[in-house]
């Protein structure tokens, strides 16, 4: 057998490094970028369309399908295309397997978890673990925020630390002063994570409080309520989804407890409540965009083209997931617009690190959601709250909660 | 503390009086036909689906969903039993168990695809300030619960005790073989079995929907109030499952009330068991007499 010569070997290996450098540096090479390719940005999302969070993950995923058809109409970005891969998840096992999939196989730029406490808490290590740019949409859970991680970033929903301060603050609006406190949790994942910050805020202001709970979808809430008159509470913080809180409420009128104030948390504040209680007025709670539903002419607007999209309203929406997902979309797109069309993931997360004031207005959307800042430090983008009430037997904003 | 009692006996007896008529239907339909109908919970749902759209969709009279909605839901279930159960009638009893399992699944989701919302709410038949007596409050919504789900569930059992239908299907139960050589006849016995079950489901799910909204999950909190009331009281007893079902309600709220309120859904099982234990025929029995 002949043995390569020195200069064959050499001239081998310099065809072959020349070849792979030229491979490396063509279009071709450049488009395995995951998610990217010469037309088209692939971003991913997780969220339930079924079972009983699907009231957060349907609207998700309208919300954003709905804004990156706006942008495409408009071009796109970076002259592609945004193509949304949604992948139906509501149980952590289930959430699990889809943010796999959607990075493993589908290959994605970016991941949007749209599913609330429950998902994002079970995707939380895998995300940290690969690096993949992460956008946590709807989840508060502590989980998915602490430790930090440089990969994931957090939108409109304020961590629980915040939003229990605004709620607590909405108890005081009007001159109010309440005499003694009740708290009444689902047993689930997200009241339970809004619990306990609300209990440490009520404890180091000193207010003098007791909690009740109750089972996800829960609709007999007797027993709560007697303990609450027991203990002669007038002031009530209801930690669930607008569903309980609305059978809760009229159970309280029911049983004569007509002058409670009520304050609920965000998932609870919905169009969907006041048919359940009939006379809605005077309950509040936070919202986590600036306007309600028909409040303002950019929501009315946004409204219409959601209707446009599904054909028809379902009752309760648009909801904040429905606003929430639009605006989001428009902050994906601008972090990809930032890295000057070097679509990258390091360059991706180097540009999301740095925006300022995201929102839809910047790429021609509709002003709906309080713009959003990134620092390299803090991925936090939004920490202020619409504190709303019912008026009239309609929601709205009355005043911006700042970040306390 | 007395009124307290009151309001919180009030609110177990509202929902024990939805439990009991739960519970009948599944035990009508198993007491006939031998079956457990697992997607009882799914015709609850649907009823209280007509309801809404009855009322909500079609502003409609209130009147008119508690008359139409259990004929409907009644000529749904015995178009089931005609369609999917009859052809497995030879079927051992397992695989008849597992298809009304997956019909229940299957018609839950088929809701959930058509009308994905996690809440339809339904406005109260009454409105109005509660009656107060002794500080103890009933609201109108309340009275009409309790009344309306208690008398249908006794006329039930009037119909079933004292009426040609009800003759035969109680012969089914007793004999298949020697109630066809008496001249009934299986498939329209068991259709109407159906029929009445699926009805009192229908009807089960009007009188709901005000308080608890239509949703999937109202399949499943049905059919598992009904099953576990029906088990109490028992199986084959129809006074036993209005018995079972109001006493489910009143355990459990007094359990919420007085020992912890995430009491509430774990106590029923907690009976369940502690019957099953004491007494697997129920609380309270259907009475044999034999001849000897």
């Amino acid at each position: 057998m002949r043995h390569p010569s020195f200069h064959h070997l050499m001239t081998f290996t310099f065809s072959a490094l020349v070849g792979f450098g030229f491979v490396m540096n063509s279009p071709l090479a450049r488009a395995q970028e995951p998610g990217i390719s010469a037309t088209e940005i692939t971003v991913g999302a997780i969220g339930a369309l079924t079972g009983p969070l699907a009231f957060i993950g349907t609207p998700g995923r309208d919300g954003l399908t709905l804004a990156f058809n706006e942008i495409n109409e408009r071009g796109g970005v970076c002259g592609r295309k945004i193509r949304l891969q949604y992948e139906h998840a509501s149980s952590p096992a289930e959430s699990i397997a889809a943010v796999k999939k959607l990075v493993e196989q589908d290959k994605i730029f970016v991941l949007i978890l749209a599913s609330g406490s429950t998902g994002a808490a079970a995707a939380a290590d895998y995300v940290r673990e690969v690096g993949v740019p992460t956008y946590n949409l709807y989840g508060s859970t502590p989980i998915i925020r602490k430790p930090f991680s440089k990969n994931v970033y957090h939108g409109a929903i304020v961590p629980v630390e915040v939003a229990s301060l605004g709620l607590i603050s909405m108890f005081y609006d009007g001159g109010n002063a309440p005499k003694k406190f009740g708290v009444l949790a689902g047993t689930y994942a997200f009241p339970q994570a809004t619990l306990k910050a609300v209990e440490e805020a009520l404890k180091v202001k000193n207010i003098n409080y007791i909690v009740e709970q109750f089972d996800q979808t829960a609709r007999d809430y007797t027993s709560q309520l007697v303990s609450f008159s027991r203990q002669q509470v007038d002031a009530v913080l209801f930690l669930g989804s607008f569903s309980e809180a609305g059978f809760a409420i009229k159970q309280s009128r029911e049983l004569g407890m007509s002058q409670i104030r009520w304050v609920l948390d965000g998932s609870a504040v919905s169009r969907a409540i006041i048919p359940i209680i009939g006379d809605a007025n005077g309950i509040r709670g936070y919202f986590n965009t600036p306007a309600f539903p028909g409040q303002t002419e950019a929501v009315r607007e946004f409204e219409s083209r959601l209707k446009t999209l599904l054909g028809s309203m379902p009752q309760g929406r648009p909801n904040n997931y429905d606003i929430i997902g639009y605006g989001s979309a428009y902050v994906v797109a601008l972090a990809a617009k930032s890295t000057g069309c070097q679509l990258t993931r390091a360059k991706l997360l180097d540009a999301w690190s740095n925006l300022k004031n995201a929102g839809p207005t910047q790429l021609g959307g509709l002003d709906i959601t309080f713009p959003e800042s990134f620092t390299p430090a803090d991925h936090q983008g939004n920490y202020r709250l619409g504190a709303a009430i019912v008026k009239n037997g309609v929601w709205e904003v009355y005043r911006v909660l700042e970040k306390p | 503390m007395l009124a307290e009692l009151g309001n919180i006996l009030i609110a177990g007896i509202k929902f024990g009086a939805i439990y009991a008529l739960a519970a009948l239907g599944l035990v009508v339909i198993h007491k006939a036909t031998k079956t457990v109908n697992f997607a009882h919970g799914a015709f609850a749902m649907l009823g209280a689906f007509g309801s809404f759209l009855i009322v909500v969709h079609w502003q409609g009279p209130y009147w008119l969903a508690y008359l139409l909605v259990p004929i409907l839901i009644g000529i749904i279930a015995a178009l089931i039993e005609f369609l999917i159960l009859r052809p497995l009638r030879r079927a051992d009893m397992f695989t008849v168990v597992i298809a009304t399992v997956f019909l229940g699944i299957a018609l839950g989701e088929a809701f959930r695809l058509i009308y994905n919302t996690e809440l339809l709410a339904v406005p109260g038949m009454f409105v109005g300030a509660p009656f107060v007596v002794s500080r103890v409050f009933v609201t109108k919504e309340t009275l009409w619960v309790i009344a309306g789900a208690l008398v249908t569930a006794l006329a039930c059992v009037m119909l079933f005790h004292h009426g040609k239908i009800g003759r035969g299907m109680r012969a089914m139960a007793s004999n298949v073989r020697g109630a066809q050589l008496c001249g009934y006849s299986v498939d329209r016995v068991y259709m109407f079995a159906w029929f009445l079950g699926g009805a009192l489901a229908g009807l089960t799910g009007v009188f709901v929907a005000p308080i608890t909204g239509v949703s999937v999950e109202l399949s499943i909190a049905v059919i598992t109030a009904g099953f576990v009331a029906g088990v109490i009281g028992g199986f084959d007893s129809l006074r036993g499952a209005i018995l079972g079902g109001l006493l489910l309600g009143v355990v459990e709220s007094l359990a919420a009330a007085y020992v912890s309120s995430a009491m509430k859904n774990c106590v029923s099982f907690i009976l369940l068991f502690f019957v099953l234990m004491w007494r697997p025929e129920g609380l309270f029995p259907e009475r044999v007499a034999r001849r000897v």
